[in-house]
């Protein structure tokens, strides 16, 4: 596709129209596997992109959250035999695009990367991230369970991306985050940003933030939920949650797993496996000898909100949670950890 | 099992190791003496009193052990298993000579320089003796640096004790170490003391004054053992025990050992008591 030569090329910022788009799209496809919002049923998810068409952008959450590129819900980590085999490992080296992710998913991963970088780094986890650039989109339509704002991780991204996308309404901003975004931008020879595109963003970077309706007050908040551990809100819930584990599969920034052996037909070959696990769930307290230490659905969900909303503050220096809402969607009772907090704090 | 050397950089993936000896301690507990194939592993593999490996056997799965060797004694690692679930069921179905993966070593360990010149109280019950077992090794390897050692155990029945020759033939010959071993029902051969180790604890009546007790056992055993010292007045700083939980990956990151921001497996098992104090009531 032949774009029209523009008089500056871009270093940092580029203005696109809807055919510059495509041409970003397809070139992005011609180098590397890309995945990115995409209908599914009805719904919105990630999934494999050509060009322009397959793409949904014009979205406001996806089904799952971009952590199934990372560690995949079922995910092998060594195949072995059983008497005296050899461990072989999958293709990590992919290169691939993640492209159109809201801030929220973009925050999501950055979080994810002090769990699975920090000490006793995942290699496969690091190797699949070091391999693939994220293309961010501003969020310009939060939906109704949305609560990033409060968060500071979104409706607009600020960090952790390699390029970015507003939608300006008759044309895209695109900036570059980092080094590999700079050189697509010199490669595609897009057109340098004017000025008034910044403006524009600052604008509809306001409309959306005004949007969002849900709100948590994080002030001092791992402090005051330690002091609430016995509160009465969490009673009440042990009625309302029915411990399906929906909100801890959609959640982006929910990581725990369990490990399993999957042998196959023969019993001598298989695979040591990753499997996305929930903390909702009964097994997941179970000790030796048939003890449970969060027999009750009041324990097991008052120990995912603690996780998001206290400990992972501590353990990582940030709280948890980046408000997709997903959860809220995504739970039969709608049970949402903005009114679980504001109950609490008496708000 | 052989494996590429550009994958030891995953944390999940294990060494293969051999199962060089199997002692049959009671009808539900074994110990596995334990070498790694790779002799540079065997030689890298440094750990400390306390700490934990992941046991596994392909196509079974994993489970975390306290490794109950002392790091004095080098060039093997000791596994005493009680069968339990999955993996310690089919470990004691395991034979010599047999292949399994091992990895870690995990989480921190007995803070055994702050026992230095300390009289130390060593209170067991049935398999909890597994993990204090390292240490109390490691500490009459090391004898002239602590005080004197009393050493508290006991099990269900007689059968149940593990260790018997050790305790009996070693550990109570060294000088300055008492040991006091009771069961909660005795049988027509046991002439020792019967009754369950808390109440034991307080009849052998160990002194607070510059010692440091450590405990293992069963919870039920453990949360009683805990009311004895308080009585005997011993300071909550002065109590170091473990905690066990199920855990999966050993590293921190499955959640499955989270209680409230520790992790078990990085940040224990081993605890104060002081520190328990600071965790949200859920053990």
């Amino acid at each position: 596709m032949a774009l029209a030569e523009p008089l500056v090329y871009a270093a940092r910022a580029a203005t696109l129209g809807g055919k510059d788009l495509a041409f970003l799209v397809s070139q992005l496809a011609g180098k590397y596997q890309v995945f990115g919002p995409t209908r599914k049923d009805g719904e919105i998810a990630l999934g494999p992109v050509q060009s322009l068409e397959d793409l949904e952008l014009d979205y406001v959450t996806t089904l799952l959250p971009p952590k199934k590129y990372f560690y995949a819900p079922f995910d092998t980590i060594f195949s072995f035999h059983r008497e005296g085999g050899v461990i072989h490992e999958e293709n990590l080296e992919e290169r691939r695009v993640l492209f159109g992710l809201h801030p929220c998913d973009v925050n999501a991963l950055l979080l994810l990367d002090r769990v699975f970088t920090g000490q006793y780094e995942d290699d496969r986890y690091k190797r699949k991230r070091e391999n693939t650039l994220i293309v961010g989109l501003n969020c310009n339509k939060p939906g109704e369970n949305c609560f990033c704002s409060s968060f500071g991780t979104g409706p607009d991204l600020r960090r952790g991306y390699d390029l970015l996308l507003t939608n300006l309404g008759d044309r895209y901003l695109l900036e570059a985050g980092s080094g590999a975004g700079e050189e697509l931008l010199h490669e595609l020879r897009l057109k340098k940003a004017e000025p008034q595109a910044f403006l524009a963003k600052e604008n509809v970077t306001r409309l959306a933030k005004g949007a969002i309706k849900k709100k948590i007050n994080t002030d001092n908040l791992p402090k005051i939920l330690n002091q609430n551990f016995g509160h009465g809100k969490w009673a009440e819930l042990k009625e309302e949650c029915l411990a399906c584990g929906a909100c801890t599969i959609v959640c982006p920034t929910c990581y725990c797993f369990n490990v399993f052996d999957k042998l196959d037909l023969t019993l001598k070959h298989g695979e040591r496996q990753i499997v996305w696990d929930s903390c909702v769930l009964l097994e997941f307290g179970e000790v030796a000898m048939g003890g449970n230490f969060r027999r009750t659905r009041a324990a097991r969900i008052k120990q995912r909100i603690y996780h998001k909303l206290s400990y992972f503050e501590t353990q990582y220096g940030a709280l948890g949670c980046v408000g997709c809402g997903r959860c809220v969607t995504a739970c039969i009772k709608k049970i949402d950890p903005t009114a679980i907090v504001n109950a609490i704090r008496g708000e | 099992m052989q494996q590429s050397s550009a994958l030891k950089k995953s944390p999940l993936i294990p060494e293969v190791a051999t199962i060089e000896k199997i002692t049959q301690e009671t009808p539900d507990v074994k110990t596995f003496r334990v070498v790694f194939d790779d002799p540079s592993v065997m030689d890298g593999f440094t750990y400390r009193s306390g700490q934990c490996a992941m046991v596994s056997l392909p196509g079974v799965g994993e489970a975390m052990i306290s490794i109950t060797a002392s790091p004095t004694r080098k060039g093997f690692l000791e596994f005493s298993v009680k069968k339990a679930g999955m993996l310690t069921g089919a470990l004691h179905e395991a034979e010599e000579g047999q292949k399994i993966g091992v990895r870690g070593p995990y989480g921190n360990s007995f803070p055994i320089e702050s026992m230095y010149g300390k009289d130390l109280v060593f209170i067991g019950g049935g398999i909890g003796l597994a993990p204090l077992r390292s240490l109390i090794n490691n500490v009459l390897d090391n004898r002239d640096k602590f005080g004197a050692v009393e050493i508290i155990y006991g099990a269900r029945s007689p059968q149940d004790l593990v260790f018997k020759e050790e305790i009996l033939e070693n550990w109570s010959k060294v000088k300055g170490v008492k040991v006091h071993v009771t069961v909660d029902k005795g049988d027509d051969d046991w002439k020792g003391p019967v009754g369950f180790v808390p109440a034991f604890a307080e009849q052998v009546n160990p002194s607070p004054a510059g010692s440091i007790a450590i405990t293992c056992g069963p919870p039920i055993m453990i949360k009683f053992v805990l009311q004895t010292l308080a009585k005997l007045k011993f300071t909550p700083e002065q109590i170091i025990t473990t905690l066990e939980m199920k855990m999966k990956c050993g590293v921190g990151k499955c959640g499955r050992c989270n209680i409230g921001e520790k992790y078990v497996c990085v940040d224990g098992p081993v605890f104060t008591l002081a520190q328990l104090g600071n965790m949200p009531n859920e053990f």
